[in-house]
């Protein structure tokens, strides 16, 4: 659905790129996650993606023609949350919305949408009394506000709480149920690990892995089996290979005569295969 | 399904309205009147063309300047930049809104003055006058605001520009200046030639050129600082005000 190949980027005024030469595809119907540390280039990407930063190199394709090709119905179809949420403070929620409904020729239904998101009963506050996670959720209302085939989310879950972080990861599942496809930019692996069908490793403006987080996870991750058991009232620890697990003979001999407390196979979080990947943490020292 | 530049006008002077920006042209027009009614009959001749020249000129660009810097503090830009709005369609609307805001403003004004006072005035003329002289100054405005950092620096900058272009009017008003060919010149001045066409929707004007070589200039000017300005920058400075 989208595709970016040999993409580079510098800022205007600048003497370094940004993005240096990245390429990758989208495929309809699935969620796509670049995950990078603060820095690497996220943002930037998405903005190139969707023609508001204008002057790169390399080639971007959507639906097969290269979106410096479309002109301003390219925003018909596609839906985008910025990095920060941005709204009228002096006007209420709902007069944002609505404001922005009349600009396309698709509009969902807002109530619905609005309810979705627990923002129905506060429609007529201003938007200046919203908190942080308000108005993240109005972002994300105002994103699906056209229907669109595709999203563009930018950190949509840094600085929401658990609660809401659920309400707008089932909603971005939900979207993708539907047939939409998403594009959705982090710097916590955590929040977009379930979340997504691939992920991409970025890191100084270098794409470094793509695969699926499982895909991730098999081939990175240590495969081996933990257990815990109790010895003169001591908890002792061990581990074993995966591979071969129903032929040795200690891990099978522990289980039968010990006080096993746990058992678990070694899950590699997408976190530290990006460590592996990359050599870089993830999260900013800031 | 109205128009998105309906739309988009609409919103921008319902935004005007939130940020109080009508209140004040009605406090003003207030303030006037209450001037007016202590005020000299000698002087109320040439009050009425100056305040309207400060109204289109210098109201223009400021009005203007607020608006940009109350939407650079909100970042709202980038979120129109995804929309289909078309960028000669987001700068169009700021500058209809503002004439029509403008257009408002002075209207009470002259309502003040002939409600209060007899005064002869050319409405027809007066409106060519204040709408050619505010799509100048707005759009003016507009591309100064693109390469200003704040609004006290652009205020600051607007009062420089504005005694610059007024040094060699009033050197030629207390005679340092006397060649005829100056009352030409001077016309480069763009408040000179607001000043001209106003003045001209008042009974007593006498009409030479300088009308209508005013005219063109606020007229054509306005379409050129558009078209080679106002627009084509638009994006840049869109972006860079949008940037996190
Ligand atoms: N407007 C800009 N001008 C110049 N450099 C910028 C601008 N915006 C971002 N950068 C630089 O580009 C790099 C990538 O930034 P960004 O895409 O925002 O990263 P991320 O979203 O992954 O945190 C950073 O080094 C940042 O300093
Ligand atoms: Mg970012």
């Amino acid at each position: 659905m989208f595709s970016v190949k040999d993409l580079y980027y510098r800022y205007p005024k600048q003497d370094k790129d940004v993005i240096n030469g990245i390429s990758f595809d989208i495929k309809e119907g699935e969620i796509f996650g670049f995950l990078g540390p603060s820095g690497a280039g996220k943002s930037t990407t998405q903005k190139i993606m969707i023609k508001i930063l204008e002057d790169f190199r390399g080639t971007i394709s959507y639906n097969g023609k290269s979106i410096t090709e479309f002109n301003d119905d390219f925003y018909e179809d596609i839906g985008v949350s910025f990095e920060m949420p941005i709204h009228f403070s002096k006007m209420t929620a709902l007069e944002n919305v609505q404001f922005f409904m009349k600009l396309y020729k698709r509009n969902a239904d807002i109530e619905t949408l609005m309810k979705r998101v627990g923002l129905w009963e506060d429609k007529d506050k201003m938007v200046g009394e919203f908190s942080k996670g308000m108005k993240i959720r109005l972002n994300i209302v105002r994103a699906l506000l056209n229907e669109p085939t595709m999203l563009f989310l930018d950190e949509p879950t840094n600085g929401l709480d658990p609660t809401n972080a659920k309400i707008l990861k089932d909603m971005i599942h939900e979207f993708k149920q539907q047939g939409g496809t998403v594009f959705i930019t982090s710097h916590i692996m955590a929040d977009i690990d379930q979340l997504c069908d691939r992920v991409a490793f970025i890191v100084h403006g270098e794409i470094k892995e793509i695969d699926s987080p499982r895909n991730l996870k098999i081939k990175y991750g240590k495969r081996s089996m933990t257990l815990e058991y109790k010895e003169n009232n001591h908890t002792v620890t061990k581990e074993y290979p995966l591979d071969g697990i129903g032929q040795n003979k200690e891990f099978l001999e522990l289980l039968q005569t010990k006080d096993i407390e746990t058992l678990h196979t070694g899950e590699t979080t997408l976190e530290d295969i990006f460590i592996k990947v990359t050599g870089v943490k993830l999260h900013d020292e800031k | 399904m109205k128009s998105r530049l309906v739309v988009l006008i609409l919103g921008e002077l319902n935004r005007l309205n939130k940020y109080n920006v009508f209140s004040i042209s009605i406090l003003v027009a207030f303030i006037w009147g209450t001037i007016l009614f202590f005020l000299d009959e000698a002087l109320l001749g040439s009050l009425l063309p100056f305040v309207l020249l400060i109204d289109a000129t210098l109201m223009g660009v400021i009005y203007i300047g607020a608006v940009t810097h109350f939407e650079k503090t909100e970042s709202t830009i980038s979120t129109l930049l995804v929309t289909p709005i078309k960028n000669s369609e987001l700068v169009l609307s700021k500058v209809i809104a503002n004439i029509l805001h403008n257009l408002f403003s002075a209207t009470l004004i002259i309502l003040v003055f002939i409600f209060l006072k007899d005064v002869d005035i050319n409405l027809l003329l007066i409106y060519l006058a204040l709408i050619s002289s505010t799509a100048f100054f707005t759009i003016g405005g507009l591309c100064l605001s693109y390469y200003q950092k704040d609004f006290t620096t652009m205020l600051v900058n607007i009062m420089v520009i504005s005694f610059v272009l007024l040094i060699p009017s009033a050197l030629y008003l207390f005679g340092v200046l006397t060649s005829p060919a100056w009352d030409y010149i001077l016309l480069i001045n763009p408040i000179q030639a607001a000043q001209e066409i106003i003045m001209g929707a008042f009974s007593g004007y006498e009409y030479t050129y300088k009308y209508f070589v005013s005219l063109a200039y606020m007229i054509v000017g306005s379409i050129l600082l558009y078209q080679f300005f106002a627009l084509p920058k638009f994006q840049d400075y869109a972006v860079k005000q949008s940037g996190v």
